[in-house]
């Protein structure tokens, strides 16, 4: 792709409430680079509508787009809201129950009233066929596909409008589901059927056979809806292929997609979190705490050595009083938890605070929104506390309702028995402590000290938290991207194409087993590399990143360790081993003198689509003190009441410092700097404040 | 706000109290990560916790509930075991022994280490795993015929496996040499210890963070906070003395009284046979912890489980009798007699308590072990896992089907994907029990069926199932469940049937079928919504004719 057809590059994104869109122009002659946003009503259920609508109303001729990027949520609102379709599941003789046995848990082991959550194909469209495999992919008796007409023709006659097929030990050999899929294409064609092993390579037959499930009731839908947008942008004049942002943090070609579309289920954090990465390798930061705090929920992942961690054990609807549902497609490592802006404060039977995981969303909100919220709010807090500013609420859209944001937290207050001070202070502290307990989850657990991290925060409330949780973790330096609010949509426009394959592959690993390592690792890579190849990528646009997932003998959960390049001899298998070793004990303190054995390959394949190089921002030379628009009382709750600047963060340029205490206002989010912190704006607009204390 | 926290700030308290509450889950994480045995880290036959000084339970980790309230009966025994001044930091200590600390069974051992801060003992953070084999007079430990506890394996008697922070060899020794499994027994160790000492490193940083005298503040108002949620909801429980006696599978009769009261709730088991012959016995600890399960689901099943949320239940029992056994009684199949006790206390209440219980579920761990040489690497293979089955119908809807008893809860069940590759046995099939049985206006769920085809000569079965004789009780007008049964169908089509065995050899051709229960239904069946029974006509969960004899006539279009 030439940097001309690229001038133009467009992030769309499909969200609950809004559609957003955000453009970047770079300048043919001078490189300077401008960021336009626009946003329309989300207009489901023809979601395609507010796209096409949100592109029109930001002004780019959609003939002049050179890279369009498109991230939607419209598979995990089909799926949260049990709007897909009615799915069929054909899978071996012995295992139709096998979607609602499930895995028999009971997260909420001491509410005799726990409700299993309920399979999404019902028992009677749950059937059958003869044949099995061995563990080993060998062949224990053939399949019999002869009972298939029959199961048809009554799906047809019960309104099935998709096939999920799913087969024993399918992973280990998938003739069988092939056989059968092509079978049902045969039988009744047009209908949407999806295999297992098309999804997923990996064993455990109750999470594939969820995957298959959930894959194939969403299938038509997603298919639908991109299709009508592929339509839409190419009738107004896009000529390109489309990117949609899938789970993994990559993007991938709107029609492969369309065949699996169930990966894009997380794709909306998964862009913030790839945002972060780049982000890190523009400023020489390669290893980023990444946290995104909206309005009801905050997620944050762990970014190593500029490496996202992609896993393929997600689930929806889990949390401790659901076992939910397993989709085993690469998602990026996260935690979330429900505690956001919106987050609403109560206090318990015994005096005790607490904050989430209920929301006030985005109507009515905050109480401070002044549409009628009555709970206080981590917003309201903020608010009372001076962090934000009540004239410049909203993007300094609208003023706050200061009287109902303070008879919110007055209500608070009387039940905990303090001030209203007290109460705002309470509510952020155990706001931040859930926080911190999020970042810790994704590091400390998993053996990273946050102190070799740099923490990136973004989304509407990152900046107002970030510089307090890194103090409290002993890191040293955060960063606010330029555009926090947005940052989602940037990491869309950064991103490359990028596929993850897991396989399964079991051996205990010994010198002289690299033969066989050889041949695991190089028949995913020649899949993957077969896979670009037909649609057009060549193999040497195409980079490679192998792993393995390692264990001891007997043990169940593996440790991914890289793999390295070219042939493996028995010094590499040697290596390895040694490799895993080292990992394991920095995770979980010890190491073992047992046998190790390989559980499977990881191959991601990525291929650039033109990924821009962002252009450092012009320079005026104006002084620090032109920005700064006054100064207000602003309460830091651990570090007391101090007078603080308060800067305009649109007039900040390259190059500007100061110290805390300090406030940075911007249309989308409001960054606070406490005293002792140091800031600095850099080359590219992003803000770094050393925090205090932590040296 | 208690007095226990008076002159510290609330919110510190709070952020320490939930910070106990992630250590203990930070070790249950680990420990789930590193353990050898499936039973560990797929079934989850695991807990983790942190008590006070005193052993008094502060916070405890995700797992199962009937480890919850374990831990903390075994630290009060090692600090009574072991002189004070021997107790230092980076030590760890074990036990498996009901007779010292051990709660359980042998081969439940828990790991504890003292939490020191300048010099003083603050804190002590433990784990409690299901080892695959700690000796004894069978593979697996678990035999049905054990007379004494020194058949069921090694006991470790509440003694020190590593000093100030050097592991103890010699001990090590003698565990290693005492399993048929050295090399699990020697990863799940290092799982244990791993875990109590991220959890101490955590307590020690959260010390240096808000101060030894804050830290212990916040651990003692946590216990009073739970004991405040407690009192409150057993305010509002309907107030009474409770009694039931029922006949058990093996024809002795169980007795419990209940008195509920505003503020204390009183088992009574004193009136109970003497000990069991055999290792179907509890020590008084693991009744309490069976008592402790029903309280917490009747008082506040959503909030946290502490020593305090446990201040307010009283047990009675006899020493000598089954629910308070003396040494040497073996204890290999504890569980089901504290699942029996749990259930027992349960069905005692439900009539009384005006729908706050469910009906009956198949209420057995069925405990299901199966072990012998793998076909395909020669190795010697056990499974041992519990089951999953059919809950009760309750005022508010149908039991669920396939989930793990009472006694287990984020416990999953093995795939068998899995299975077939590590244990060398063939699953072939694994479904939702058809057995008639469970009926109601809300039905019971349904149990499950699998059949493990046996791939080898010379392997072993061993079971020991409740719930067999005496099915799954009903409520209000529904009809009892199903059974608990293992079938096993020889090679030459003949059929046995057991409730009970140990070692029962089988080989290759046998097919081992293991039906675990419908739970009771709730509510007349007459009562069930129409269009509900024409569903479970439609998803064959019950035959035509039998919804036809119990519910009365079909509704129109259930025919299809």
């Amino acid at each position: 792709m030439s940097s001309s057809s690229a001038a133009n590059r467009v992030a769309t994104d499909v969200g609950g409430t809004f559609t957003d869109l955000v453009h970047l122009r770079t300048d043919p002659a001078t490189g300077r680079q401008e960021i336009v946003t626009a946003k329309s009503d989300t207009t489901p259920p023809d979601f395609e509508r507010g796209v096409l609508e949100v592109i029109a109303r930001s002004g780019v001729a959609t003939a002049d787009i050179g890279f369009l990027v498109h991230g939607t949520t419209v598979v995990i609102n089909a799926l949260t809201e049990r709007k897909g379709v009615t799915t069929g599941l054909i899978t071996t003789e012995g295992f139709r129950d096998s979607l609602e046995i499930a895995r028999g848990n009971r997260p909420d082991f001491f509410n005799l009233f726990y409700r299993k959550p309920a399979p999404f194909v019902p028992r009677h469209l749950r059937r059958e066929l003869p044949g099995r495999l061995a563990p080993t992919g060998a062949e224990r008796w053939p399949l019999d596909l002869s009972g298939l007409p029959a199961i048809l023709e009554d799906f047809r006659a019960k309104g099935v409008e998709a096939v999920a097929i799913c087969l024993l030990h399918s992973y280990a050999n998938p003739e069988h589901e092939l056989a059968a899929l092509e079978r049902v294409r045969e039988l009744w064609p047009g209908v949407s059927a999806v295999a297992s092993h098309q999804i997923t390579r990996e064993w455990r037959e109750y999470e594939r056979t969820s995957t298959a499930v959930l894959s194939a009731y969403v299938q038509p839908i997603a298919e639908r809806y991109l299709g009508r947008l592929h339509d839409g942008v190419a009738r107004d004049g896009f000529a390109g292929q489309p990117y949609i942002m899938q789970s993994n943090c990559g993007v991938d070609t709107l029609d492969h997609v369309k065949r699996i579309p169930i990966t894009m289920v997380e794709s909306g954090p998964a862009s913030g979190f790839w945002g972060a990465a780049e982000l890190g390798r523009l400023i020489g930061e390669p290893n980023v705490l990444a946290l995104d705090i909206g309005g009801t929920t905050a997620k944050c992942s762990l970014i190593e050595d500029g490496r996202v961690r992609i896993m393929t054990d997600y689930w929806i609807e889990r949390d401790q009083r659901s076992a939910g549902y397993p989709i085993m497609v690469p998602v990026v490592d996260l935690v979330e938890i429900g505690n956001g802006g919106g987050s609403i404060a109560s206090v318990d039977d015994f005096g005790k605070l607490h904050v989430g995981p209920r929301s006030a969303g985005a109507d009515p909100g905050p109480a401070a929104y002044g549409l009628g919220g009555e709970h206080a709010t981590t917003t309201d807090a903020n608010l009372v506390l001076g962090r934000i500013n009540p004239a410049f609420f909203r993007g300094g859209d609208v003023d706050a309702d200061m009287p109902a944001a303070e008879r919110a937290l007055d209500a608070v207050a009387a039940e905990l028995g303090g001030t209203r001070l007290d109460a705002a202070r309470g509510i952020v502290r155990i706001a931040n402590h859930n926080m911190i307990n999020a970042l810790k989850l994704v590091s400390v657990n998993r053996g990273h000290d946050p102190r070799d991290f740099t923490l990136v925060a973004f989304g509407g409330g990152g900046g107002m938290h970030a510089a307090a949780l890194a103090a409290e973790l002993g890191m040293a330096k955060v960063v606010i991207p330029r555009a926090a609010d947005v940052f989602s949509a940037w990491g869309m426009l950064m991103s490359d194409l990028r596929r993850d394959y897991f396989v399964t592959r079991l051996a205990t690993l010994t010198p002289d087993r690299s033969a066989s390592l050889d041949g695991w690792v190089r028949e995913v890579e020649v899949h993957a590399a077969d896979q670009y190849a037909a649609e057009g990528i060549a193999a040497d646009q195409l980079s490679l990143e192998r792993f393995g997932r390692l264990r001891y003998e007997n043990q169940e959960h593996s440790v991914e360790v890289p793999l390295e390049a070219g042939e493996f001899d028995a010094a590499a298998v040697q290596a390895i081993v040694e490799r895993f070793h080292v990992t394991y004990e920095r995770e979980y303190t010890y190491r073992l003198d047992a046998p190790v054995e390989f559980v499977g390959v990881h191959v991601v394949a990525s291929a650039q689509v033109g990924k821009l190089t962002p252009a450092k921002l012009p320079v005026d030379g104006r002084e620090v003190a032109e920005a700064r628009k006054g100064e207000r009382e602003v309460d830091f709750e651990l570090e007391g009441v101090a007078a603080a600047a308060i800067y305009d963060g649109a007039a900040l340029e390259p190059g500007m410092a100061f110290s805390g205490p300090a406030i940075v206002e911007t249309s989308g989010t409001t960054v606070v700097v406490r005293p002792g912190d140091e800031v600095r704006m850099d080359d590219y607009g992003n803000l770094h404040i050393d925090v205090g204390g932590t040296a | 706000m208690s007095r226990s926290a008076e002159g510290f700030d609330p919110i510190t308290l709070e952020i320490i109290q939930s910070s106990l509450q992630a250590a203990s889950d930070e070790m249950f994480a680990a420990m789930r990560r590193t353990a050898m045995s499936a039973i560990i880290y797929e079934v989850l036959d695991m807990g983790t916790g942190i008590t006070d000084a005193h052993g008094q339970l502060a916070s405890s980790g995700a797992g199962i509930p009937a480890f919850i309230g374990v831990l903390d009966k075994a630290v009060r025994r090692i600090l009574e075991l072991n002189p004070r001044e021997g107790i230092r930091d980076g030590d760890i200590f074990a036990t498996n022994d009901p007779y010292y600390g051990g709660v359980t069974h042998l081969n439940d051992v828990v790991l504890a280490m003292p939490v020191f801060a300048g010099g003083e003992l603050v804190a002590w953070t433990a784990n409690i795993a299901h080892w695959n084999d700690v000796g004894g007079m069978v593979p697996g430990s678990i035999s049905t015929d054990a007379r004494e506890i020194f058949q069921e394996g090694l006991r470790l008697p509440g003694v020190k496996l590593v000093d100030r922070g050097r592991p103890i060899d010699s001990v090590m020794r003698i565990m290693e040499v005492n399993s048929r499994l050295p090399d699990f027994l020697r990863g799940d160790m290092w799982a244990g210890i791993a875990a109590v000492r991220i959890g101490a490193q955590r307590l020690q940083e959260l010390v240096a963070k808000y101060g030894r005298d804050t830290f212990l503040a916040a651990t003692e108002h946590f216990m009073d906070y739970g004991e405040q949620v407690s009192l409150k909801a057993l305010r509002e429980l309907p107030k009474g003395r409770f009694e039931l006696e029922e006949e058990q599978d093996s024809g002795s009769v169980y007795r419990v009284t209940v008195e509920i009261a505003d503020d204390a709730f009183t088992v009574d088991l004193r009136e109970n046979p003497d000990q069991d012959e055999g290792p179907n016995n509890a020590g008084r600890d693991g009744s309490l912890v069976a008592a402790q399960m029903v309280f917490k689901s009747l008082t506040d099943p959503y909030g946290v489980a502490n020593g305090g949320s446990f201040r307010p239940l009283r047990l009675l029992t006899r020493p000598g009798s089954v629910f308070d056994a003396q040494e040497p009684a073996a204890f290999a199949v504890y569980y089901e007699v504290e699942v029996r006790l749990y259930d027992l206390i349960w069905r005692c209440l439900a009539p009384s308590l005006g729908g706050l219980l469910p009906a009956g579920h198949f209420a057995s761990i069925c405990g299901t072990f199966i072990g012998g040489p793998h076909p395909d690497t020669g190795r010697h293979f056990t499974i041992v896992e519990p089951q999953v089955g059919g809950w009760g119908g309750s005022v508010r809807g149908d039991g669920n089907s396939a989930i793990f008893s009472g006694f287990h809860g984020e416990t999953y069940n093995c795939p068998a994907e899995v299975a077939e590759t590590r244990y060398g046995l063939y699953v072939n099939r694994m479904t939702l029990n058809d057995a008639p049985g469970g009926e109601g206006a809300h039905r019971g769920g349904k149990g499950i069926v699998i059949d493990y085809a046996v791939r080898q000569d010379g392997c072993f079965f061993t079971c020991s199932y409740t719930r067999n004789r005496h099915l799954p009780w009903a409520a209000d007008g529904g009809l009892e469940g199903s059974p608990n049964v293992a079938e096993v169908i020889r090679a030459d089509a003949s059929r046995e049937e057991y409730a009970v065995v140990t070692g029962l050899v089988v080989n290759e051709g046998d097919v081992i079928r293991i039906r675990t229960g419908n739970g009771g239904g709730y509510g007349d069946p007459a009562d069930r919504d129409p269009e509900a029974i024409a569903a479970d006509v439609e998803n064959e969960l019950i035959a035509e004719d039998r919804a036809r004899r119990v519910y009365g006539a079909l509704p129109a279009g259930a025919d299809g």
